[in-house]
């Protein structure tokens, strides 16, 4: 079955794909932080990180449609966070506007992260960086079962659909519901235990090997020092 | 133990697509944080949930990475470690029934509004949304959304005690050990914590006094942010946001090291 994920540009050859990836998630993460102390009032430093963000978009040659498809998605639950700002008069206005720019800017930020790093290399660069061993491997594990499980559950809406007409009460809904969620449930189960059962076998230990991973070059350290210039221009002012 | 939380992480994402539709268009669906303490046990729950809710940051871009260490407590930690330690405390009916079912919507019900009231607290002391506006909205809100959570806890406890009924744990026999102490404390303290921040946030600027009676830490952090009137209180909430992060990882930590590594 098909699925339309959401790394789907990470396999491109831009530049910004051939850093390495604790060089991305240092750099972006820099950014992020920075963007959150940006003034309210001074709208010309959300227009300087705007003008970053174009650039590296540019860089990336991910299409701009994607790009900002995937960073407006989120902004209706923005918007209701913020909704009631503007009513406090000009003040409102002006933090309602910087928090519409913060949580674009900060999308925008982590889809050219997530979309410029393949996966397993970013499971890699966090796990280099000191994240926990246990969540690296968790997060292998749900990238990995995630389309199988999502075949699982087209695939029981199909029967499901196939064998009723109509939409039955609530109740009965409800109970249909909790079946197949529970359906779902032991057949992970047994998977996982079929799958830990055979990565034992092989000679699993706790880590995933990556293969042909990146190496920290001249481009990664051009990165950085952008990043550091640019965020401490930013807070200097 | 990892790869049943890891593809259990992958089932909470995949379980997500099997909407219920409510009222209007819009539909709700599990959120599973009760349902995983039940069968995973505390940490186990909460390393799956944690799993999921950074997953989504990174991959949906959704929940936020600054906000990470709030969300892994208000979602993960408080309905993980409420729904074991209601079926730890209580003991789990072992058969299907009227109590099995009961007791699973209550758990997942209130699970919902816990989580909630919580946020809507730290919302409130972090001067973003007033107290007095935020709690009711929230808690009466996620009241009638949590249903769908309750009925679908219900539901799958239900099925999972007619065909796999070793998977619910409850009243398994093991003590209470350090880890699930230092979840208790986590667990009580922090909202004690929170109530009494914002008990001393109505008297005018005592938070600000709070920082400014550390000496050098109030100056330095407001020239180097150099935002307006609200970071005073937000340097104060990334801190406590921090702190929970820190504590949520040594409890976990604590539980790997119990139960021998992955």
């Amino acid at each position: 079955m098909k699925h339309s994920f959401v790394d789907r540009y990470a396999n491109l050859d831009s530049p910004l794909h051939l850093l390495e990836a604790r060089t991305k998630i240092v750099g972006f993460s820099a950014l992020i932080f920075t963007v959150l102390f940006v003034h309210p009032e001074t709208l010309g430093q959300f227009f300087a990180f705007f003008f970053l963000m174009a650039i590296l978009a540019g860089i990336s040659q991910i299409p701009m449609q994607y790009l900002f498809g995937r960073a407006f998605v989120l902004l209706p639950f923005v918007l209701l966070a913020g909704i009631a700002l503007p009513w406090r008069g000009n003040e409102g206005w002006t933090w309602f506007l910087a928090l519409m720019f913060r949580s674009i800017l900060c999308l925008l930020m982590l889809v050219l992260l997530t979309n410029t790093t393949r996966f397993i290399e970013l499971l890699r660069g966090l796990r280099k960086l000191g994240c926990p061993k246990i969540l690296v491997a968790n997060l292998s594990f749900l990238y990995r079962y995630l389309f199988v499980l999502t075949d699982e559950v087209m695939r029981m809406r199909q029967a499901r659909d196939s064998r009723r007409v109509g939409r039955a009460g609530v109740l009965r809904e409800l109970r249909t519901l909790g079946s197949m969620l529970g359906t779902l449930l032991v057949r992970s189960f047994a998977r996982a235990d079929h799958l830990y059962e055979a990565m034992l076998s092989r000679g699993f230990h706790g880590e995933f090997p990556v293969s042909d991973p990146r190496r920290f070059s001249w481009r990664d350290f051009a990165f950085i020092s952008v990043v550091a210039l640019f965020v401490a221009a930013m807070v200097h002012r | 133990m990892v790869p049943v939380m890891g593809v259990l992480s992958a089932f909470v994402f995949a379980a997500q697509m099997l909407n219920f539709p409510v009222f209007g268009g819009t539909s709700g669906h599990l959120l599973g944080g009760a349902l995983l303490g039940i069968l995973l046990g505390p940490l186990g729950g909460l390393m799956t949930m944690a799993t999921v809710i950074v997953a989504q940051a990174l991959f949906l871009q959704d929940g936020g990475i600054l906000a990470l260490g709030a969300n892994v407590f208000n979602m993960g930690a408080l309905p993980v470690f409420f729904g074991y330690a209601v079926f730890r405390m209580l003991g789990s009916p072992q058969r299907p029934g009227k109590a099995l079912g009961f007791l699973g919507f209550f758990v997942g019900w209130a699970s919902v509004v816990i989580s909630a009231s919580v946020c809507a607290l730290e919302l409130g002391i972090s001067g973003a949304v007033p107290l007095k506006i935020g709690l009711p909205a929230m808690a009466g809100f996620h009241a009638v959304l949590g249903v769908v959570e309750g009925a679908l806890t219900a539901g799958v406890l239900s099925f999972l005690a007619r065909v796999r009924p070793d998977l619910i744990r409850g009243d398994s026999g093991a003590r209470f050990g350090l880890a699930d102490w230092i979840g208790g404390f986590v667990m009580v303290a922090i909202p004690v914590g929170i109530l009494v921040l914002a008990g001393a946030s109505k008297l005018p600027d005592a938070l600000q006094s709070l920082l400014a009676g550390v000496p050098g830490s109030a100056k330095p952090a407001a020239n180097l942010l150099s935002a307006g009137r609200y970071t005073d209180y937000g340097v104060v909430l990334y801190c406590a946001i921090l702190l929970l992060f820190v504590v949520a990882y040594l409890a976990a930590r604590a539980g790997q090291n119990r139960r021998g590594g992955p």
